[in-house]
């Protein structure tokens, strides 16, 4: 069988994808204590794992260096274009969702409005699948500042709990969509290893179980 | 202006030595194959009116295309693509000539990307167009001809995967017509959980559940008897049907093991009509081949004739084949004023990219360059001889 490269987001989904991989039977010991190594054997497993940044995971899933990879949807939206989703794996649940200053009235105005966000390309979706005209502003940190200092109207961002924003004055007024990781696989790949990744999906699947 | 002059733009680059050879050697066996097979060459302009890829149906966004506004205020375009530009040719300059025309191309196509994406805007393609010839006997000429192209190139480890517009198409007209878009989309990319809830709207509708297996419906030919089982569709089976019949005949010539299928193949669908192909090999992290049957593309330029085709991605494919060597330098040959002549024809005399002339005017420097060179001798010519001197 080939070994497969799977490229992990590193931080929670990386934990959670361990838990899923142990669940199914994987030894994961490399991948609970990668230290400083980046590429890590499965030694029960025909899988190299790779740790890296969420953008990365597409990035090397695109250019078919990785297999597949495991990303957040959010990561997908704003950065994805050309591989297979192929699996929803349930965990790192979030949304995306659009926040106003408390009180405040985001479509009473005919001003254009300006909106922050790190994602800038899923408000830009957004905003143009509902026809409205904004402007967008990329925020590299904290964006629930931007409204504070009134440099935007609203903010789009990822909420897991709201308390963030409950904690800066800020209300989320509608939720754009659901976020939750995802298993993705290089388009040449999944022609050229079908029978192993396959296997892998389904030894995903019994960990999800 | 002075930061840029010593860069090229992003996502184009300089090619030397052992990448060009490779890239050429690739165009040389791609082009004498498709003489061989009766083609004959076109070449169409490296800019052309957006219109013409504007309006030509084909599923290209305007920001992927680099523009240029000409003295008159006209927006032009680097060529996106090769097949929309020879269609327009078939339609137009050959529509009063006896069809089928064969036409090949080896020529760039550009499309600009986000930056810092890695990808090439400056894409090297060598493709065929069969235009005026219906059919399956259209279908297995290119497919075959598809075939024996990456065979001729030296891969190994390849297959082209076959799936048919029509079979998509018959399923999402049975749903109505809102919505195709996004089961499209899904479909393309093969994302399954997402395709599920689309589709979980419909209930038990059979071209519904038969829709949402088609992200698995690929691999060898033993997926088109899980279509066959999945519809009663009477255009959807005919679909399969066709790609069965083209199966047969390629397998019947020989070729039938480098075939495999995907009816999840459906990006493109505004432009092509029935079967649709990529190529993939081992080593590419995307295809190298894509073609299909687009039979109504040249009709939008002029009278209407059916055509198919391909192009492979000489640069992806490049990739996947061992680097060629580069010949080394290894005679350098001083020669005295008056001796050019004399000099010239010994060059040509060696093996090509393995000698070179010495500028210099003393034998001394001429030594101490083919030291420098790595050279094995030194040849020197006089107007009385042709003394050799080798170097270990």
């Amino acid at each position: 069988m080939n070994r497969l490269k799977l490229a992990i987001t590193k931080g929670r989904l990386l934990e959670d994808s361990a838990a899923m991989l142990e669940r199914a039977g994987l030894d994961c010991a490399s991948l609970r204590a990668p230290g400083r190594r980046l590429v890590l054997e499965i030694p029960n497993y025909p899988l190299d794992a790779v740790l890296s940044k969420a953008p990365d995971v597409i990035t090397y899933v695109e250019h078919g260096v990785c297999d597949m990879g495991i990303v957040g949807k959010d990561t997908i939206m704003e950065h994805g274009r050309r591989f297979f989703e192929v699996l929803d794996l349930g965990f790192g649940k979030c949304r995306f969702a659009l926040a106003v200053k408390e009180g405040s009235d985001f479509y009473g105005t005919y001003k254009t409005r300006r909106i922050a966000s790190k994602y800038p390309k899923v408000a830009a979706d957004y905003f143009t699948a509902k026809g409205m005209d904004v402007s967008i502003i990329k925020i590299e940190g904290s964006v629930e500042l931007a409204p504070l200092l009134n440099l935007a109207d609203a903010i789009v961002d990822i909420v897991e709990t709201g308390d963030t924003l409950k904690a800066n004055g800020l209300v989320p007024i509608e939720t754009i969509c659901l976020v939750s990781a995802r298993l993705i696989v290089n388009t040449a790949s999944m022609k050229l290893y079908k029978k192993e990744i396959f296997s892998f999906i389904k030894t995903c699947e019994d960990g999800l179980k | 202006m002075e930061r840029f002059y010593t860069k090229t733009p992003e996502g184009t680059r300089d090619r030397l030595f052992a990448e060009c050879r490779t890239r050429r050697a690739a165009q040389s066996k791609l082009t004498s194959l498709f003489k061989k097979r009766g083609f004959s060459e076109v070449e169409t302009p490296v800019v052309e009116y957006y219109d013409l890829f504007a309006g030509s149906g084909r599923p290209l966004p305007q920001e992927s295309m680099l523009k240029i506004i000409d003295r008159s205020g006209k927006i032009l375009v680097m060529r996106p693509d090769c097949t929309t530009p020879i269609a327009r040719v078939a339609a137009t300059r050959l529509s009063g000539g006896e069809f089928p025309q064969r036409l090949y191309y080896n020529q760039t196509i550009f499309r600009s990307d986000p930056a810092h994406e890695g990808r090439e805007s400056e894409l090297a393609q060598c493709g065929v167009e069969l235009i005026g010839a219906p059919g399956l006997k259209g279908d297995i000429e290119v497919i075959a001809l598809a075939v024996d192209a990456l065979l001729a190139c030296g891969l190994k480890d390849f297959h082209i995967e076959l799936g048919h517009a029509g079979f998509f198409r018959a399923l999402s007209e049975q749903l109505g017509t809102e919505g195709a878009g996004e089961l499209r989309h899904c479909i393309k990319l093969k994302h399954y959980a997402a395709l599920t809830d689309l589709l979980s709207a419909y209930g038990e509708n059979p071209a519904a559940r038969a829709l949402a297996q088609i992200p698995l419906l690929f691999g060898d030919a033993s997926i088109l008897d899980e279509a066959r089982a999945l519809s009663d569709d009477s255009s959807a089976l005919s679909a399969i049907d066709y790609l069965s019949e083209i199966y047969g005949e390629l397998q019947a010539a020989g070729r039938g093991d480098y075939l495999r299928f995907d009816l999840g193949l459906v990006s493109g669908l505004e432009y092509y009509t029935g079967v649709v192909f990529r190529g993939y090999a081992q080593g590419a992290g995307r295809h190298v081949v894509a073609g299909g049957r687009y039979d109504n593309l040249v009709g939008q330029f002029g009278p209407a004739r059916p055509g198919a085709g391909f192009a492979v991605y000489v640069d992806d494919l490049a990739a996947c084949l061992p680097p060629t060597a580069v010949p080394r330098c290894e005679t350098v040959i001083h020669y005295d004023p008056g001796m050019l002549e004399g000099a010239v024809s010994l060059l040509d005399a060696q093996p090509p990219g393995t000698a070179e002339l010495s500028p210099c005017d003393a034998l001394a420097e001429s030594r101490s360059l083919a030291v420098k060179k790595g050279a094995k001798r030194l040849l020197a010519v006089t107007a009385v001889e042709i003394r050799e001197e080798t170097y270990v």
